[in-house]
């Protein structure tokens, strides 16, 4: 039972991070509040279903397109709704959350509402681990995350393009002093956003089936995580994400599972009494005035 | 400038939603909302299909009814005192299948409909309990004969008899949460009997319809002598059952009672495939039910007992009925749409077309306290089996299509078949064990 919670709570831990990862980076790294995130993540699994299902396109690429096409959506995004509002918190926040419902209803309105909707694992079969059986999807899931994390912290921290992203996100006037061009920059991180949306997308909903609720579901998951983690700390979101996957996983082996969802909402309230900025989170102003 | 970047942010913003529009083009065909035509020349008698259209159920209960009444007026309509008039299906979304939507939302729109188009019946009526039992306030006020197909609560039956004048116009054909209970015990002593298994784990949807199903699963359980390794609840929104199903390997539970309808429930059925747990899953698991399931999830759900709410839209033999309407369903909506048909309502809408044009005729006017008296007094044979109704207004459910609606349940078998196994009468196959435990 121990060594079953401890490897499904990786795996938990690991699916919140691929979950929340494109939120907490493109907040991270431009400060927008992309609330449309969930529907990025819906049309991506919508998109590779359709591109393997109907058009009969091998699952590889299926994935490839489905990633190009939500980042471009992610670009697009920004230069065609973001951009005209950009610096108004408020507007950022009310139209990406507009965008989201606008595309959850979509495909609602178009039907995409039966129990057909399921995208075919990367490798079929699993493996032992500690005597217990894992699949090798959710083996996927660990290492994608994992690779993803270690991958998106290097290039924030130590590439170029990585650096100037940052250097927006932490400020604006001076990083234009030094040339960087906020719109390109904003643009490059929603396409990224976008990529990483559509990576979770594809790697998650083999193990389920695809609904529009989703969109609201993921929003939800991403904003705890990130509130946690803090909202602009890749370090910080791994460290949120380990703690409410295992505290998830813990809460239903000994708890009881119907207190599992609780866990994101209690972690949210506490987060937000104890340490507003999160757990690794440097917004001290906030934290400063609360 | 400015106005050359704002036509570029224009055009990029039109290009994102062509490519959404033609992303949906790509994808199913549903949505459509067309309603079954009158023929004649005369008044139809207009019937409305009340209900939350964007779930699966709600749509394929539109479809069936519509199908119905095409039916009825290719055979020249309903007799209403003599004169024929034809069925003319008008349909409404409540959206209360969506998380979200108050009570109240789905009630104005039943007011709508109402007062716009004014329906004389409604054939297929509330999603959810909460919804079915308000409009059990609202509906008598206008005095029009309600069907009900999905909501399940047994509170239903209550305030019909307890308010029987408010409750005179109410009518269930669908099943309602205690014959899904009563089923699945019949199911378990067969499976007992056969296999000889005497533990269970219940792995339950945090919902009420689900709770009272489980718990009274759970009753039946210890009151046979089975022993109850777990009886564990989710959230809906849950997505991992590992906790579940390894409680269940350590306990050794020989089957795994799941009662869902939320679509995060196929993960547990995957999950437990890849977990090695070695139990038999015997439940209410909704997203297995459509014929498609089997391709969804590539042959994992081999050797899955799903429980059904009714026979109709999943055909038996033994209700011959079942089987034209599925044939005349798919000549109509194409394989394609057939093949996603999910259970619960669907069948019960098409029988309640039939049911309610026989009682029209019988009362020999619209008028509603004489049809709802006709339709207490129904007595024919449907796709969901004998339909009859007791005094609380519910249709009579039993273990033979001869005798009453009937529920069951199939064993998804290779290469994809949906073999009727529960109860005896509908059997067209014994229970298997599947590949993993033998």
């Amino acid at each position: 039972m121990i060594e079953s919670a401890l490897i499904y709570g990786l795996v938990n831990s690991l699916v919140i991070l691929l979950t929340a990862l494109g939120f907490s980076l493109v907040f991270g790294l431009s400060g927008i509040a992309n609330l449309a995130h969930g529907g990025l993540y819906i049309i991506a699994g919508y998109l590779t279903w359709i591109l393997l299902k109907r058009l009969d396109l091998p699952l590889v690429v299926s994935i490839v397109l489905a990633i190009l096409v939500v980042a471009t959506c992610g670009a697009l995004l920004y230069r065609g709704v973001i951009r005209p509002i950009k610096g108004t918190t408020w507007s950022e926040v009310v139209s990406t959350y507009g965008i989201l419902v606008c595309i959850v209803e979509f495909f609602r309105w178009r039907g995409f509402i039966t129990y057909e909707f399921s995208l075919p694992p990367f490798l079929k079969g699993g493996i032992e681990i500690l005597g217990v059986s894992l699949d090798y999807q959710r083996l996927c899931v660990v290492i994608i995350g994992a690779l993803l994390l270690l991958a998106l912290f290097l290039f924030s921290h130590h590439m170029r393009l990585g650096l100037a992203l940052r250097a927006m996100a932490q400020d604006e006037l001076t990083a234009l002093s030094v040339g960087i061009e906020p719109n390109w920059t904003a643009t490059v991180s929603m396409a990224l956003g976008g990529a990483l949306a559509a990576i979770a997308a594809v790697t998650l909903l083999p193990m389920g089936l695809i609904t529009v609720n989703l969109g609201y579901d993921i929003l939800v998951i991403a904003l705890a995580v990130s509130v946690l983690g803090g909202l602009e700390s890749l370090v910080g979101l791994a460290l949120a994400s380990l703690l409410l996957g295992y505290a998830q996983i813990l809460v239903s082996t000994f708890v009881g599972s119907h207190w599992m969802e609780i866990v994101y909402l209690v972690a949210i309230i506490g987060v937000l009494i104890f340490k507003p900025s999160g757990i690794l989170g440097k917004f001290k102003e906030l934290e400063e005035r609360v | 400038m400015i106005r050359l970047a704002s036509r570029r942010n224009s055009a990029v913003f039109c290009l994102i939603l062509a490519g959404l529009f033609l992303l949906g083009l790509a994808g199913c065909g549903g949505g459509e909302k067309e309603a079954a035509q009158p023929s004649g020349q005369a008044e139809p008698v207009v019937m409305a299909v009340v209900t939350a259209l964007g779930s699966s159920e709600g749509q394929d209960s539109l479809r069936a009814a519509q199908l119905a009444a095409e039916e009825i007026n290719a055979q020249g309509g309903i007799s209403v005192g003599g004169t024929k008039r034809p069925i003319e299906i008008i349909s409404i979304d409540t959206r209360e299948h969506e998380a979200g939507v108050p009570v109240s939302d789905a009630l104005a729109a039943l007011e709508k409909i109402i007062t716009e188009k004014k329906p004389h019946v409604i054939v297929s009526g509330a999603f959810r309990s909460e919804v079915l039992l308000a409009s059990m306030d609202l509906i008598p006020k206008y005095k029009i004969p309600y069907i009900i197909n999905i909501a399940k609560s047994t509170k239903f039956e209550e305030k019909v008899l307890s308010e029987p004048e408010k409750g005179k116009y109410f009518f269930r054909l669908g099943s309602n949460s205690a014959h899904m209970a009563q089923y699945l015990g019949g199911l378990l002593e067969n499976i007992n009997q056969q296999f000889g298994f005497k533990s269970a784990y219940l792995v339950i949807q945090d919902t009420l319809w689900a709770q009272g199903t489980g718990k009274a699963v759970e009753g039946w359980l210890k009151e046979h002598g089975w022993t109850v390794v777990g009886y564990d609840a989710y959230p809906v929104g849950a997505s991992d059952f590992s906790a579940t199903l390894s409680k269940a390997l350590q306990g050794k539970a020989q089957v795994i009672i799941p009662v869902f309808d939320m679509p995060q429930c196929a993960i547990l059925v995957k999950q437990a495939r890849s977990m090695k747990v070695p139990a038999l899953i015997v439940g209410r698991l909704a997203p297995l039910v459509p014929q498609e399931a089997w391709d969804v999830f590539q042959g994992e759900i081999e050797g899955v007992v799903c429980a059904v709410e009714e026979y109709g839209s999943v055909p038996v033999k033994a209700a011959p009925k079942s089987v034209a309407f599925v044939e005349s369903f798919t000549k109509k909506y194409g394989e394609e749409r057939a093949r996603k048909m999910i259970d619960h309502g669907v069948g019960a809408s098409y029988d309640a077309v039939y049911m309610v044009a026989a009682a029209i005729e019988r009362a020999g006017s619209l008028d509603p306290d004489a049809v709802s008296s006709a339709l207490q007094q129904t007595d024919m044979e449907g796709t969901i089996g004998k339909i009859k109704f007791g005094n609380d207004h519910q249709a009579i459910y039993a273990l033979d299509p001869k005798e009453g609606a009937i529920g069951g349940a199939f064993q998804w078998k290779a290469p994809g078949v949906r073999v009727p196994v529960y109860p005896p009468s509908v059997a067209e196959g014994q229970i298997e064990l599947p590949s993993y435990m033998k």
